[in-house]
């Protein structure tokens, strides 16, 4: 009866098993005193998972003996040790979810691989987040520039309806931390991808080409064009003029989108950088403008 | 008046509480956004404006951060016996670092000789502008500005013997 009270308990099971295979080492005949040389690879034990003496000398008040084996006082012990070995389990999740079959950490059933594995199809667990799934198949989108944003919106809404933080409000810690987390990715690469500029700069990241954050430029041409640009927004007296203004700058910001899709479909990442340029600029100028408006 | 154009042409880019005051912060650990020097650039903006580019005396500097949106203009008007910088301008869109870098840059260029501002580093007006790490490049900009001004500068003043 004692065992089953014990493995119904994942975490002490495991340092039961541990302890009754040392205690046959050590002691063969019986193990019905607390005895030094029993307690010994107990607290051995107990030292190499946690490093706080009031632990060890818990465990020397619950020693129990009984004609089986050797049982703790379950929930003094439970309390100490969850964490740790939740986390222990926690590191054997991660390693096989980078491994080629995802798991679920619940259930332990593998996915179909259909679905982004972001929540357990079988039991509907929220699973942590997983950077190898990029933002495009998150949102169920080809990888490319020129995407359906209608398309958006639902794919974006329907992962909020499985994963969102107020769906997990009775679920465990550790679901709850996912549910954040998976929740945060999600609202990300939705408003990463929505936007022009920030899909285009995503994009390239996914290539390894990076935008220097840093780069400063001469270009005499560029600027000074951006230059008559942002003057003549600050210069602008009526509604009438912004607008048009306003007008100029979307058809530059469509040009220079069509340019970048272009020197990205034939890898001119140098090209590609230029256009992101361009749009910076351009998108920066509207902002400024829409504070007039 | 020079306010009201002033604020036009800094875009009110900057947003930030109009007296950011150090006492009230205390031990909240609350960050302030931008170092005083930066609002003061930022609320009383020195040496804003235009030289027209072709005199032959103006030397202009064009320069941009592309990742930002920032484009930054310095101007300086040289005496050409002397080769020392009378006045400085400076037109700058972009966040407050860039806007107080350059107006630091254009302080710190009168009276000067030429071949001295080219000795002025990034790290000198980040110090005294107490930028942080993220806005370490808006210092360099000011330096790359200083530093083109000049050169454009020269380069007119060869043209211009070269033809005699």
């Amino acid at each position: 009866m004692w065992k089953k009270k014990l493995y119904a308990s994942k975490p002490s099971s495991t340092i039961l098993l541990r302890t009754t295979e040392l205690a046959k080492i050590q002691s063969p005949n019986s193990v019905s005193h607390k005895n030094t040389p029993i307690l010994n690879p107990l607290l051995q034990i107990s030292a190499s998972y946690s490093s706080s003496p009031p632990f060890v000398r818990e465990i020397e008040g619950e020693f129990f003996a009984t004609a089986g084996g050797l049982f703790f006082g379950g929930s003094r012990f439970h309390k100490k040790n969850v964490n740790l070995f939740v986390k222990k389990k926690n590191s054997f999740c991660s390693e096989s979810q980078s491994a080629e079959k995802l798991q679920c950490w619940n259930c332990d059933a593998t996915t179909d691989g259909t679905t982004p594995f972001l929540v357990c199809q079988a039991c509907r667990s929220v699973q942590p987040v997983n950077h190898s799934i990029d933002y495009f198949q998150i949102l169920g989108v080809e990888r490319k520039f020129n995407i359906e944003v209608d398309e958006l919106e639902g794919k974006y809404k329907d992962w909020q309806k499985k994963l969102h933080p107020d769906l997990v409000h009775s679920k465990s810690q550790r679901e709850r931390e996912y549910a954040a987390e998976q929740s945060a990715r999600v609202i990300d690469a939705y408003r990463t991808l929505m936007d022009p500029l920030s899909r285009a700069i995503y994009i390239l990241k996914l290539e390894n080409v990076v935008v220097d954050e840093e780069e400063r430029i001469t270009d005499p041409e560029l600027l000074a064009e951006i230059l008559e640009l942002r003057e003549a927004v600050e210069d602008a007296e009526d509604t009438q003029a912004l607008n048009q203004i306003k007008a100029q700058i979307q058809e530059k910001m469509q040009y220079w989108c069509n340019s970048f899709e272009d020197a990205f479909l034939n890898k001119k990442y140098d090209d590609a950088l230029g256009s992101i340029q361009r749009i910076t600029y351009y998108k920066s100028a509207k902002e400024e403008l829409v504070k007039k408006l | 008046m020079l306010r009201h154009v002033t604020n036009r042409i800094l875009g009110q880019a900057l947003r930030v509480p109009a007296t950011p005051n150090p006492a009230a912060v205390g031990g909240a650990g609350l960050p302030r956004m931008y170092h005083e020097r930066v609002v003061d650039h930022y609320n009383h903006p020195r040496n804003v404006g235009s030289f027209e580019k072709n005199e032959e005396d103006v030397g202009t500097g064009l320069v941009g951060a592309p990742a930002c949106g920032d484009v930054m203009k310095l101007q300086i008007k040289v005496d050409n016996g002397t080769g020392k910088i009378v006045d400085a301008v400076f037109k700058t869109f972009g966040c407050g670092s860039a806007i107080a870098s350059s107006s630091v840059a254009t302080e710190w260029v009168k009276g000067k000789q030429m071949e001295e501002v080219l000795n002025i580093k990034n790290t000198e007006i980040a110090k005294h502008l107490s930028l942080p790490p993220v806005k370490l490049h808006c210092s360099m900009l000011a330096e790359d500005a200083i530093k083109a001004a000049v050169k454009d500068y020269e380069a007119k003043r060869s043209k211009a013997n070269g033809k005699h």
